[in-house]
């Protein structure tokens, strides 16, 4: 215990917020494999407390000394702190679950919040609030884990007055708890009124990004739209994301980015994610790889444009992902698209972009039909032409055979190609118009398939 | 009909003025309770004789014959004394001591709103009605709408996940234990949403009253090191923190929980619904034995009466039999499959969902069912509510096999088509829907056929055949297809070539734009899965 508020006392010297988190860190370090239980061993619970309040006192009398108050405030938290280490130590011996775990972490979350409501602590400390919370997260979602294999009905006495039972309440219980810790510390960064170099408003993009993946996790991930209505509310308070670490930044935009994907706004998405896609570390691969899984389907709507091979070169994941649908594309193969899209199904739910992936297959057609124009050459030079135009009254017969082709020899009726090509036209993929008693398509003189170069 | 003259005076969450304003036509008499509720009330048409100043069984009578006739046109309101028509109610003398004691100016509450009372009210009185219990309450020990209301919203806090969709309740309470002074949130729209439950009791209490609210007594303590800015600001913050930690946790359970589920022993057939405030009590439920019974009756009722709101509200409580026993078997499956198969027929969307959740975790639990059915429904209702992320999770959930059954895989090219805009497609399943899908469909089947018409009119120059509309987008003549064009002022885009009837798209232009815009928009969700 005496190295941990050696830790202690250096980072107050140095005013090292993380240096201090590290302190709190409820994981064994890689230089010292037996920390926690070196912790746990060291103190006794009837006196962890006054223990604590001597190892701080010993440790920083020749130092900065501390105020009364925020030494109280330290012993509570690491009076908290040195129980659940108790807990992480009891599981890993067998003999805890990691809900007590939970809960007793929450018990130092709530004891760290109050160290900055009551006992003043300052804002070069919030590291130690980015490690509570990153492990409160994490302990909730292994508790969870833990309760739903330990089947059966553990809720309390609440349900038996239901009309129903709640079947999704009981499955993430904990994590749904832990938001609520976290949107505490949310507000306790928030609101925050210090002048902004001594603010803990510092905090504020660490947790927003927590809470994000929390939502993400529960599913709802709507309910960030909440954090940044709230956010954006206090926008004028708030330094310049452009002021806070990289590391952050890239998180952040890259969950606003996916937000806008999931909610079909991909011109928004796109620009996001690109900006997320910049500010990314060129060697952070596994980050890069995320931003590319909705920066890909994004652009593939909003410019049609598929990835390159090389682009994909150091992701073997993506490439397995998009490649074969990309080449599909590329050549118009309706049926082998749909092939493509049918494997890779499972892989696309899960990772949310299946819904966006299928709308692939009207570029896919763009370029079948594409083709079909292509295909049919020139009209003969009337007379004053120089330069040869393309024939532009194409029968829907000819559409329809290639279609038919591209289907792999499936028939498709004319009704249904003639509603396929109105699409073209509807979203502007395809200039002209449909003749119906003629049974030909007119299509525009100039850049009958706009941004393809005809 | 709206109660228009509650609404225009009092809308909800406001309080009424004391003295009550000069609208009140007369003034407030002790020997004679004013009889304001007749005025609430839409569909009475000929206006009251103005009572006289003594005491008026009839005026009276008038008003509580009013006060408890439901809202609806499906259900005559029940006739008035006065007004022979239809089945005639005698209204208990203890009813009418009732209805006036609500409407005492001495038991007015400022959190609960006329227009809430008068409803809580009628509900009240009208369920006893249905109930055939008017004589067998005892209206004098029954709590007033007032406290009644303020229950509910204790109840909705704490059942907030199911509390939008529970349209249909009606509950009757028979017991008075409830505190009445136990203010909770508001869960109607007014101006003090914002503010945490507690401050509302009162609305006109200071600001200094919710500062010493905080029990923190150290926010008066002085630190040396901060400034007193420092400290307004600490104090703000902890202030903030007691609420926010006590507005995030739900109000504790008024009973501590029992060691297990109850078995019920009651032996009644039929139960009506009410929302449990307290643990249950054995004798008021009935067992899994009893319940099978119950099912044959209403299956057989249903089919013989088809009365929506009796059979929903036997279900409700067979639900809730279910529930408080833990019974998660088969027969509770086909209990919420046929519940939600009567309230889809119905278009009762809020209590089909409900069963669709229940359904879709008892599915998990391995019960035996019918999962394929209800999984179909379960995408066409995402479809139809444009639930993407609800989409995605069903599909993640399907298995290879699922993906083949016929319904299932009905409404997953109905998904399909319609992402790709292939509406040819759709509508050729539209008329093939497997079955009760139909009745999901028919919910974004207008909306579709905007859609297309949207692009036909785009991509079709200078015209078609009506017919080819009646025929692409699923019609079921000509007629049908030239009105739904008329109903949204395309008239002018209809042809009479002798032959044939032409359909101008070229001359359409944005026309059906803004329609399809505002149909995509608006999908009301009621009881969210």
């Amino acid at each position: 215990m005496n190295d941990l508020f050696k830790g202690f006392a250096k980072a107050h010297a140095e005013q090292n917020g993380y240096l201090l988190a590290a302190t709190l860190s409820p994981i064994a370090s890689s230089g010292n494999p037996q920390r926690l239980r070196l912790i746990w061993k060291s103190s006794h619970s009837s006196s962890v407390k006054g223990d604590i309040k001597h190892f701080i006192k010993s440790n920083s009398s020749h130092q900065r000394s501390l105020d009364h108050e925020e030494v109280k405030g330290w012993v509570e938290v690491y009076a908290a702190y040195w129980n659940a280490i108790g807990d992480v130590v009891a599981v890993e011996d067998g003999k805890s679950t990691w809900t007590k775990v939970y809960e007793s972490w929450k018990d130092v979350t709530s004891a760290l919040i109050r160290g900055y409501n009551n006992f003043g602590f300052e804002a070069w400390t919030i590291p130690c609030l980015y490690v509570i919370g990153k492990y409160l997260r994490l302990f909730a979602i292994r508790s969870d884990t833990e309760r739903s294999r330990s089947a059966g009905d553990n809720s309390g006495g609440a349900a038996l007055i239901q009309d129903d039972f709640d079947p999704e309440t009981e499955k993430q219980s904990q994590l749904r708890d832990c938001e609520q810790h976290l949107k505490r510390i949310f507000t306790l960064c928030l609101n925050d009124r210090a002048p902004l170099e001594e603010s803990r408003k510092w905090g504020i993009y660490f947790i927003i990004n927590l809470l994000f993946k929390t939502y993400f996790k529960l599913n709802s991930a709507s309910l960030s739209r909440t954090i940044l209505k709230t956010l954006s509310a206090y926008r004028g308070d708030m330094p310049a994301l452009s002021a806070f670490p990289k590391s952050q930044r890239v998180t952040f935009k890259f969950y606003e980015g996916v937000l806008f994907f999931l909610e079909e706004n991909y011109i928004e998405a796109e620009k996001y994610l690109v900006e997320a896609w910049e500010l990314c570390h060129k060697d952070a691969n596994a980050n890069l790889e995320r931003i590319l899984t909705y920066l890909i389907p994004c652009r593939l709507l909003t410019t049609h444009v598929l990835p390159t091979k090389a682009l994909l070169e150091p992701f073997p994941r993506l490439q397995k992902l998009f490649l074969p649908l990309a080449q599909c594309i590329r050549k118009g193969d309706l049926r082998a698209f749909d092939i493509a899209l049918q494997e890779g199904e499972d892989e696309f739910v899960k990772r949310r972009i299946y819904l966006t992936l299928e709308r692939g297959r009207d570029i896919a057609l763009r370029n079948l039909l594409r083709k079909v124009f292509i295909a049919g050459g020139f009209d003969e030079l009337k007379e004053g032409e120089t330069t040869p135009v393309r024939r532009t009254r194409v029968p829907v017969a000819e559409f329809r055979a290639a279609i038919c082709m591209g289907s792999g020899g499936e028939l498709v009726d004319t009704d249904e190609v003639e509603c396929l090509l109105a699409n073209m036209i509807y979203k502007d993929l395809m200039k002209g118009y449909i003749a119906r008693e003629r049974g030909i398509v007119v299509l525009s003189k100039k850049g009958a398939f706009p941004g393809t170069g005809v | 009909m709206m109660p228009s003259w509650s609404s225009a005076q009092h809308p909800p969450g406001v309080v009424p003025q004391h003295p009550p304003p000069a609208s009140y036509a007369y003034p407030p008499n002790p020997a004679f309770i004013p009889v304001q509720v007749r005025q609430g009330f839409g569909p009475y048409t000929t206006p009251p004789p103005p009572p006289p100043p003594a005491y008026n069984p009839y005026a009276s009578n008038a008003a509580q014959a009013q006060a408890s006739a439901p809202g609806t046109a499906t259900s005559a309101p029940p006739a008035p004394v006065e007004q022979p028509k239809g089945s005639k109610t005698e209204w208990p003398e203890s009813v009418r001591r009732y209805v006036q004691r609500s409407f005492h100016p001495e038991n007015d509450d400022a959190s609960v709103s006329r227009a809430e009372l008068e409803a809580k009210l009628k509900d009240t009185i009208g369920s006893a009605k249905e109930n055939n219990s008017l004589y067998t309450i005892d209206w004098d020990s029954m709590p007033l709408p007032q406290a009644l209301v303020r229950a509910d919203r204790e109840a909705q806090l704490k059942l907030h996940h199911h509390a939008a969709s529970l349209s249909l309740t009606t509950p009757v309470y028979t017991d008075d234990t409830f505190n009445p002074r136990k203010r909770k949130s508001n869960d109607f729209a007014n101006n003090d949403t914002s503010m945490p439950p507690w401050h509302s009791t009162n609305s006109g209490r200071s600001l200094e009253d919710r500062i010493s609210y905080s029990p923190d007594k150290r926010a008066a303590l002085d630190d040396p090191k901060s400034s007193k800015f420092q400290k307004e600001a600490n104090k703000r913050k902890r202030r903030f923190e007691n609420e926010y930690k006590a507005a995030n946790i739900s109000s504790p359970s008024p009973t501590p929980p029992t060691s297990g589920p109850i078995v019920g022993t009651s032996e009644v057939l039929e139960k009506k619904y009410l929302r449990l405030t307290a643990p249950p009590v054995a004798s008021n439920v009935r067992p899994e034995r009893v319940l099978r019974q119950t099912l044959d009756l209403l299956k057989k009722k249903w089919r013989k009466e088809s009365n929506y709101s009796y059979i929903c509200d036997q279900f409700k409580s067979m639900r809730q039999d279910l529930t408080v026993q833990r019974i998660k078997n088969e027969f509770t499956v086909s209990v919420y499959e046929i519940h939600a198969r009567i309230a889809l027929e119905k278009g009762d969307i809020g209590e089909y969902n409900q069963c669709q959740t229940q359904l879709r975790s008892l599915y998990a639990m391995g019960l035996k069912g019918n999962p394929i059915e209800f999984k179909a429904y379960r995408i066409l209702y995402f479809i139809h509510t444009a639930n993407r992320t609800g989409l995605n999770d069903t599909l993640a959930d399907l298995t290879a096999a699922e993906k083949e059954e016929k319904p299932i895989k009905h409404a997953l090219d109905v998904r399909s088509t319609l992402a790709l805009g292939n509406y040819h497609k759709f509508f050729q399943l539209y008329l093939d829907t497997p079955n009760m899908g139909a009745y999901l469909m028919d919910m974004f089947v207008t909306r579709e056929r905007l859609a297309a018409l949207c692009n036909i009119c785009k991509g079709y120059k200078p015209d078609v055949k009506l017919r080819f509309i009646t025929e692409e987008l699923g019609f079921e003549s000509d007629a049908d297809a030239a009105q739904f064009i008329i109903d949204y002022q395309g008239q002018h885009l209809l042809e009479d070539r002798t032959e044939y009837i032409a359909f101008l798209t070229g001359k359409a232009g944005g026309l059906f734009e803004s329609a399809r815009a505002s149909a995509f928009k608006k999908v009301d969700i009621k009881g969210q899965i």
